[in-house]
């Protein structure tokens, strides 16, 4: 309101003035005058909209039904690249490589996260230090540079070897074979818990004390306390969190184009859905197809949310 | 900022500095979206963008060359625009895709068809009396032609071959073999001797089964070739089973590094082969790459002929264009990209900085007149290049639209095979229905 209320200014803006009559009409000019005031500072976010994801949108929903190849002209081909799906192994084995790292990880992840909360929930000195620590790998975690050093980690004569070298073992090329490379990817994500951990610390911080109170008086234990009250009025993080864990690393790709350098290897155990999409798109002009793949995710990740949300109403308790 | 068009309104409604907001903010978004607009013309200076792919030295050694031809023709200014190989492939799709592709482009044989079918590169041909065509080296003249157009004018010349490292032979006691006679069973049986006598020290070979180049070489030896004219494959299942069976032999024998060693040596890329590391004996490479694998070895690597010459029916070996200068169809200054590309292609100031890291130079004067400025290692390509000359059969036909990602397809089969999954047999049909698919819609 005292934005409104603030001296008017004497320039009129250099658009064609409004019809004299409906000037300055005392409470409907000041709710249109407010409307104006907040589209004015949605456009940046309106216009991104538009250019920056809608229109892409769009043009991939129209590409996906073409066969476009970056260069060059395009035809219709209808749903030829939908039915291409279904005979596409690669896609298949991205499809599987990625379920694989989004059901291993994401809950491995969450329950690190959980656990460390807990642990730092009962008051340890510093805490705003271990917080921050442990939340940097969140920040770090998608960029080049830490795909990079994961790589130089867990190479055949990265540190993790030589650590196990320490011991007499002789440790694989983890993330150049490929029984172990998904593998090293899925620490890599479990690693980065410090965002949904920052966040469950935020909802035990919620929790009213005296819950647990009454319920140490009735004589019920820490292990208890925790399955009856720290988990049930915890759910709505819960949720939180797995939604939005989920629909990130549907979408991993830095990582695995960095630790595989963009081939998905070895053979093909790191070929994750979008490392695969890019590879038809920009390596092979298959635009078409690689704009269908997107329609693809974009049901799957549509899919699981919608099933996460029908879900939640038989487990996540919103305390009233 | 009053504007003159409406008159001071000092008690109106206070519309005023919102619409501005409103436009600058969109404004800026807009910008923020919008890519760098292309040349523009400042007192008579055209710009051109030039884009090249390479390792660092490449980089600083063209942009002094595009210094000294702004030198000689003040009315252009070139904008270099450079990446690493891997990143070079998707920025020009990306760029040409946006209507936004460089006026002046290194091409390479694999990707050339897939750009110049599609209308994105100008006929070179077209530039008659700005762009001099007639120098170049009858053997690479016209692999950038297609359906009578040229598409690309090859930079120099190139062949792959063994490299070698005398001292690593040495250090495993392993005499170096003669390369004018040595078959494949000399090299597996080698490369073996030099893994077994080093202690796995020194392995004998890099695996050779990564590039299909070596292939081939193999199946020219056949009588046969990867791709036929028509861009069909050109090879049997049977010269590939064996070609593969080579790989697993050695994989077997401890010729080669293992199969999860291999893939981290073959991420590292050149710099990080057995050679330049001194952990091997072998490794196959081109020509134009010696130079740097000697500068990272610290040794003096040599160049040997490939295995199997003169074993069957022909020789394989071939020069290959070792890249191509493409002027872009859509560049709004064709002419003055001709001149450049003039200059990169015929004069000796370039040439004299390029030296042969664009290949030997196809200009065959202009490559007589470096060949004494040229440093020992690159002296000895040159050299090398010349002795085989005369044993080359032929070129090779131009590769069908889609040869680009049997790159990635060798890679993948590779592993496959080395890992255990695949037999020889196995990785041969796999390869070929990959690289059919792949190539098919052509």
């Amino acid at each position: 309101m005292a934005l409104l209320q603030r001296r008017p200014r004497t320039d009129p803006a250099p658009s064609p003035a409004p019809p004299a009559g409906r000037a300055g009409t005392g409470g409907r000019g000041r709710v249109r005058r407010e409307n104006l005031a907040a589209y004015g500072f949605l456009a940046p976010w309106f216009v991104g909209l538009v250019f920056i994801t809608a229109g892409p949108l769009l043009a991939s929903l129209y590409f996906s039904f073409t066969d476009y190849s970056l260069i060059g002209d395009h035809e219709v081909v209808g749903l030829a690249n939908y039915e291409r799906m279904l005979t596409d192994t690669r896609l298949h084995s991205a499809l599987k490589v990625t379920f694989v790292y989004v059901f291993v990880s994401v809950p491995l992840q969450l329950a690190l996260a959980l656990a460390l909360a807990l642990v730092l929930d009962r008051g340890v000195r510093g805490l705003a230090l271990y917080r921050s620590v442990y939340y940097l790998p969140s920040l770090l975690g998608g960029s080049v540079a830490v795909a990079i050093l994961w790589r130089q980690v867990f190479g055949a004569e990265g540190l993790i070897n030589q650590v196990l070298g320490f011991f007499g073992i002789q440790g694989e090329g983890w993330v150049s074979h490929p029984d172990y490379a998904l593998g090293t990817l899925i620490v890599l994500n479990v690693w980065t818990f410090g965002a949904p951990m920052v966040i469950f610390l935020a909802g035990l911080r919620q929790i009213p004390a005296m819950y647990h109170e009454a319920a140490a008086v009735d004589g019920a234990g820490p292990v208890r306390r925790f399955w009856h009250i720290t988990v049930p009025m915890l759910t709505p993080i819960i949720f939180f969190n797995l939604v939005l864990q989920i629909i990130n690393a549907f979408q991993t790709f830095t990582q695995a184009f960095i630790v595989s350098g963009g081939t998905g290897g070895p053979s093909d155990s790191t070929l994750f859905y979008t490392l695969y999409l890019y590879q038809r798109g920009f390596g092979a002009f298959d635009m078409g197809y690689a704009s269908a793949m997107a329609w693809l995710l974009l049901m799957i990740i549509g899919g699981f949310t919608a099933v996460n949300f029908l879900a939640s109403k038989f487990w996540v308790f919103y305390g009233d | 900022m009053n504007s003159p068009v409406s008159p001071r309104r000092p008690s109106g409604p206070r519309r005023g500095p919102l619409l501005p907001l409103v436009a600058v903010s969109a404004a800026l978004a807009l910008a923020a979206t919008a890519c760098g607009g292309g040349s523009d013309s400042e007192d008579g200076v055209v710009e051109l963008r030039y884009s090249w792919w390479g390792a660092d030295d490449r980089h600083s050694t063209l942009q002094q060359v595009i210094d000294i031809f702004e030198a000689q023709n003040p009315d252009i200014q070139v904008v270099a625009d450079y990446t690493d190989w891997g990143s070079y492939w998707d920025r020009l799709a990306t760029s040409t895709a946006a209507g936004d592709a460089p006026d002046i482009m290194m091409q390479e044989e694999r990707y050339l068809r897939e750009y110049g079918d599609r209308g994105a590169l100008a006929d070179l041909q077209e530039f008659e009396g700005v762009l001099d065509l007639s120098k170049v080296d009858p053997l690479v003249a016209e692999s950038g032609n297609l359906d009578g157009q040229t598409f690309g004018i090859a930079s120099g010349v190139n062949a792959y071959t063994v490299l070698a490292d005398p001292e690593a032979f040495e250090a495993a006691g392993v005499e170096m073999p003669d390369d004018s006679t040595w078959t494949w069973d000399d090299y597996a049986e080698i490369a073996a001797q030099i893994t077994e006598a080093s202690d796995g020290e020194i392995v004998g070979a890099q695996s050779m089964a990564y590039n299909e180049t070596g292939f081939q070489i193999f199946a020219r030896q056949h009588g046969e070739n990867l791709y036929n004219e028509d861009g069909t494959l050109g090879f049997s299942e049977e010269t590939l089973t064996e070609w593969f069976t080579i790989t697993q032999d050695l994989l077997e024998s401890g010729g080669q590094p293992g199969a999860s060693q291999s893939v981290e040596i073959e991420a590292g890329g050149p710099d990080q082969s057995v050679l330049s590391t001194n952990q091997g004996a072998m490794a196959h490479f081109w020509t134009n790459q010696l130079g740097g694998i000697t500068e990272s070895s610290g040794r003096e690597i040599e160049l040997l002929r490939y295995p199997g010459e003169t074993e069957h029916e022909r020789t394989g070996m071939f020069f290959k264009p070792a890249m191509f200068y493409s002027v872009s169809a859509e560049s709004e200054h064709p002419e003055e990209a001709a001149r450049f590309v003039d200059f990169m292609l015929n004069s000796n100031e370039a040439a004299e900085l390029i030296l042969s890291d664009l290949g030997l130079p196809a200009n065959i004067d202009v490559r007589a007149q470096i060949l004494s400025s040229l440093p020992p290692a690159d002296e000895r390509s040159a050299v090398f290049l010349s002795e085989i000359e005369g044993d080359i059969v032929d070129g090779n036909p131009p590769p069908p639209i889609g040869a680009g990602q049997v790159v990635e397809i060798t890679k993948r089969v590779t592993d496959e095979l080395s890992f255990g999954n695949l037999t020889p047999q196995e990785a041969a049909q796999q390869f070929m229905s990959e690289v059919e698919a792949a190539t098919g819609d052509a």
